[in-house]
C-alpha cells in the first residue's frame, strides 16, 4: 500500500483517497463543512485546507489525493491560520443563536468554532437576516444560521434524487431555498437535518424536545422495511426521542427514510394497550397476566387453532413460537403477515431507486427462513387464532368471523377484534436478531425498559405452558 | 513509669483558677457586643451575593430565559425541570420551568451558566416551609419581578 505522511504520522492509503479520508484513518481530524463522505466534493468552505509540501498554497483536504510521499501538514502555522480566518468569516454572519438552536451540542459550526475559532468577534456591522420559509412537515430552516455548504442542495441532487433545494443569488446574500419556496418532496427529508453542519434545517418533530446532550444513543436496526437499514435510538428518561441513521456503508451508507425516522412513534402512542385485557361488549377490560392467560387458553382449547405471527418479530421469537407449536399445539398451521400485498419474500421489491423496500417489515426473510408461509386465507377448519405480532405489520383483513387472541403490540382499536390480549414488546423494547432482504443478520438492541406490563413473547408462552402444566395435574 | 508531678498547694486549691475563669465569663457577658439578635424584628444585612431565593429576570415583561437548558446541565442535584415551547413573540421559551426547592444546594452554578442572565439567586433566605416546596415559573417570575 502506498503511503503518506500526515502531521509526521505514515498514513496508508488506497489510491484514489482523498486526504480527509486518510487523515481520518490515521487518527488526525482535519476540520470541515462541505464535505459529507456521501457527495460530491465541490471544496467551497476552504475549512479544511491544510499545507503539503512543494505546493506553493494551502490545499483543501477533500479535493486533494494522496499521493506516495507527500508530506502533509494540518497542524502547521499556516493552516491554524487558515482554520481561525475561516471561522472568523463563518461566523460573521451566524447569529449565534446556540441557546435557542436545536442543533448545539451536535454542531459541526460550534465544534470547529470552539476548537480552531477566536473566542471574540469583531465584527461590529448588522448581520444578514431572512424571512423563514416553511419547508413542508418535516423540516424547519432557519436561513440565519447557514453558512452556505450546499451539503443539501447536492444530497437532494445526488441521492435523493430530486434537486429541489438552490443556492439563490450571490456572495453575502446568498440564500438556499426550495425551487419556488415549494415545501420539500422526497421521502428522504429527514437527512437534510442530518448532513446539515449548522442549525439551519432542522427536524420539526423533535423541535425543542430535548437538548442532544441528554440523549441516551442505542444503535439498533430500523424495523420499517426488509432493507435493514441501521440506526441510532435516542432516548432519554424511557422515552425515545428521535431515531438517526447509522453508517453502514453495505446496507443505507449514510441515509434514513422519514418512514423509518419516525416510526418509533407508536412505540409510546397513549392508545396502544399496555395491560393484559378481555373485550367486553362496547370495551376492553383490564385484567391480570394470570386471569388473561386462563381466558386466552380457554379461547383456543378444544378448537382447531392457527399461528398469525407478524413479520416484525425476531428470528428468536419466531423459533419460539414454532417450538411452543410443536409442544403444546401441534399440527396447527403457522402463517406470517406483515404487509398487504406482500405474502412472500418473491414479492418484495425495492419500492424506490434509493433505500424502501416493498416488505413494510423488518424480518420477512428471516420468518421464511424459519419455514414459515405467507398468510392468504384461512383454511375452513379453522375456529380460533393466536396472532402474534410487532407492532410494525399490518394485520390481515380475512381474519372475521372466528376467536382471536392477541399477543403484541396492539392500539386500542385494534384490540377490539380480538378476545384477549397480552401486550408485547416492539422493537425499541427488545434485543433480537433480524433478517434483511439480502439474508443479512443484524442484531435489535434494546433502547427501552419494557413499557407498562408487557413482557417479551418468550416469558409470555412461557407463562403460558406452566399454567397448562398445573391445569393439567388439577 | 509515669510520676505524679508534685503540686503546690495554691495549685491545688483550685479556686483563683475558679475566679480567673469567671472574670473571663463576666468580661465577656457584660462588656462584648451582642451576637444574637431579636429575629423578625430586627434582620442581619446579607452581601449582594449571597444565594438564596431563585428567580428569572425578566425584561419588559418577559422572561430573559429561553430554555437553553444550560441550568438543568449543569445542575448537580438535578433539581431544574424546564419543558421548551414557541410563540409568536419568542422563539423558545420556557413552558414549564420547575425548581425543586428540596433538592437544591444553593451553589449557584445555574446562575453561573446561564448565557441570557435569567435564573438569578436573590438574597432573601426565609424559605422554610413545612412541605415540599416546587417553585414553579409564575412563582420564580413574580419573586422579584423587574429587578
Amino acid at each position: 500500500m502506498p503511503k503518506c505522511i500526515i502531521d509526521g504520522r505514515e498514513a496508508e492509503f488506497t489510491p484514489g483517497q482523498n486526504l480527509i479520508e486518510v487523515a481520518k484513518n490515521a487518527g488526525i481530524d482535519i476540520p470541515l463543512f462541505c464535505y459529507h463522505p456521501g457527495l460530491s466534493v465541490v471544496a467551497q468552505c476552504r475549512m479544511c485546507a491544510v499545507e503539503v509540501e512543494k505546493m506553493p498554497k494551502l490545499q483543501t483536504a477533500c479535493s486533494t489525493m494522496a499521493t506516495e510521499g507527500m508530506v502533509v501538514k494540518t497542524k502547521s502555522p499556516k493552516t491554524a491560520e487558515n482554520q481561525k480566518s475561516v471561522m472568523e468569516f463563518l461566523l460573521a454572519n451566524h447569529p449565534l443563536d446556540c441557546p435557542i438552536c436545536d442543533k448545539s451540542g451536535e454542531c459541526d459550526l460550534q465544534d470547529n468554532s470552539y476548537k480552531y475559532g477566536s473566542a471574540y468577534s469583531r465584527y461590529t456591522e448588522e448581520r444578514r437576516t431572512y424571512l423563514d420559509l416553511d419547508m413542508g412537515p418535516v423540516i424547519k430552516k432557519n436561513m440565519n444560521r447557514c453558512i452556505h455548504c450546499t451539503r443539501c442542495i447536492r444530497f437532494g441532487s445526488e441521492v435523493a434524487g430530486i434537486h429541489e433545494m438552490v443556492a439563490l443569488k450571490r456572495g453575502n446574500n446568498t440564500e438556499i431555498t426550495t425551487i419556488d419556496g415549494k415545501p420539500l418532496e422526497t421521502d428522504y427529508a429527514g437527512n437534510y437535518a442530518d448532513i446539515c453542519p449548522t442549525g439551519s434545517l432542522t427536524i420539526k418533530d423533535f423541535r425543542f424536545k430535548k437538548r442532544v446532550w441528554f440523549l441516551t444513543k442505542v444503535p439498533t436496526v430500523c424495523e420499517g422495511c426488509s432493507k435493514g437499514c441501521n440506526m441510532e435510538v435516542h432516548q432519554d428518561n424511557n422515552q425515545i426521542y428521535r431515531c438517526i441513521p447509522r453508517e453502514n456503508m453495505e446496507i443505507n451508507r449514510h441515509w434514513l427514510c422519514d418512514e423509518g425516522r419516525f416510526n418509533f412513534h407508536y412505540v409510546e402512542r397513549e392508545d396502544r394497550l399496555l395491560d393484559p385485557a378481555r373485550s367486553k361488549s362496547g370495551g376492553l377490560e383490564v385484567c391480570d397476566w394470570g386471569t388473561s392467560i386462563d381466558l386466552a387458553k380457554a379461547t383456543l382449547d378444544g378448537k382447531q387453532i392457527a399461528f398469525l405471527i407478524g413479520s416484525d418479530l425476531t428470528q428468536e421469537e419466531g423459533a419460539a413460537i414454532l417450538q411452543f407449536r410443536s409442544q403444546h399445539y401441534p399440527g396447527a398451521p403457522v402463517y406470517h403477515f406483515g404487509t398487504p400485498g406482500v405474502v412472500s419474500s418473491a414479492d418484495d421489491a425495492p419500492e424506490d431507486r434509493i433505500l424502501k423496500r416493498k416488505s413494510k417489515t423488518s424480518n420477512l426473510h428471516g420468518l421464511e427462513k424459519l419455514g414459515i408461509p405467507g398468510f392468504t386465507k384461512l383454511p375452513k377448519e379453522i375456529t380460533a387464532l393466536l396472532v402474534i405480532r410487532g407492532g410494525r405489520a399490518t394485520l390481515p383483513l380475512e381474519i372475521d368471523g372466528v376467536e382471536k387472541v392477541g399477543l403484541g403490540v396492539f392500539m386500542k382499536d385494534q384490540a377490539m377484534m380480538f378476545s384477549v390480549i397480552l401486550p408485547g414488546l416492539s422493537f425499541a423494547e427488545k434485543d433480537g436478531t433480524i433478517l434483511n432482504y439480502e439474508g443479512r443478520e443484524q442484531k435489535l438492541k434494546r433502547a427501552l425498559q419494557p413499557l407498562g406490563q408487557s413482557k417479551p413473547v418468550s416469558e409470555i408462552l412461557m407463562m403460558w405452558v406452566n399454567r397448562k402444566k398445573a391445569h393439567g395435574a388439577a | 513509669m509515669l510520676l505524679k508531678k508534685k503540686k503546690s498547694f495554691l495549685q491545688e486549691f483550685y479556686l483563683i483558677e475558679i475566679i480567673k475563669g469567671l472574670m473571663i465569663t463576666m468580661k465577656n457577658m457584660l462588656f462584648s457586643p451582642k451576637v444574637t439578635i431579636q429575629f423578625p424584628e430586627e434582620r442581619r444585612n446579607y452581601s449582594d451575593r449571597y444565594r438564596g431565593m431563585h428567580y428569572i429576570k425578566a425584561t419588559n415583561g418577559v422572561e430573559n430565559c429561553t430554555a437553553c437548558m444550560l441550568c438543568p446541565t449543569v445542575c448537580p442535584a438535578e433539581c431544574i425541570h424546564i419543558e421548551a415551547g414557541e410563540r409568536p413573540d419568542k422563539e423558545k421559551y420556557p413552558v414549564k420551568f420547575e425548581i425543586d426547592l428540596l433538592r437544591c444546594c444553593f451553589c449557584g452554578m445555574c446562575e453561573e451558566a446561564c448565557p441570557k442572565d435569567a435564573i438569578k439567586l436573590s438574597n432573601i433566605y426565609e424559605m422554610s416551609t413545612t412541605h415540599r416546596e416546587v417553585y414553579d415559573k409564575q412563582f420564580l417570575l413574580e419573586q422579584r419581578g423587574n429587578k
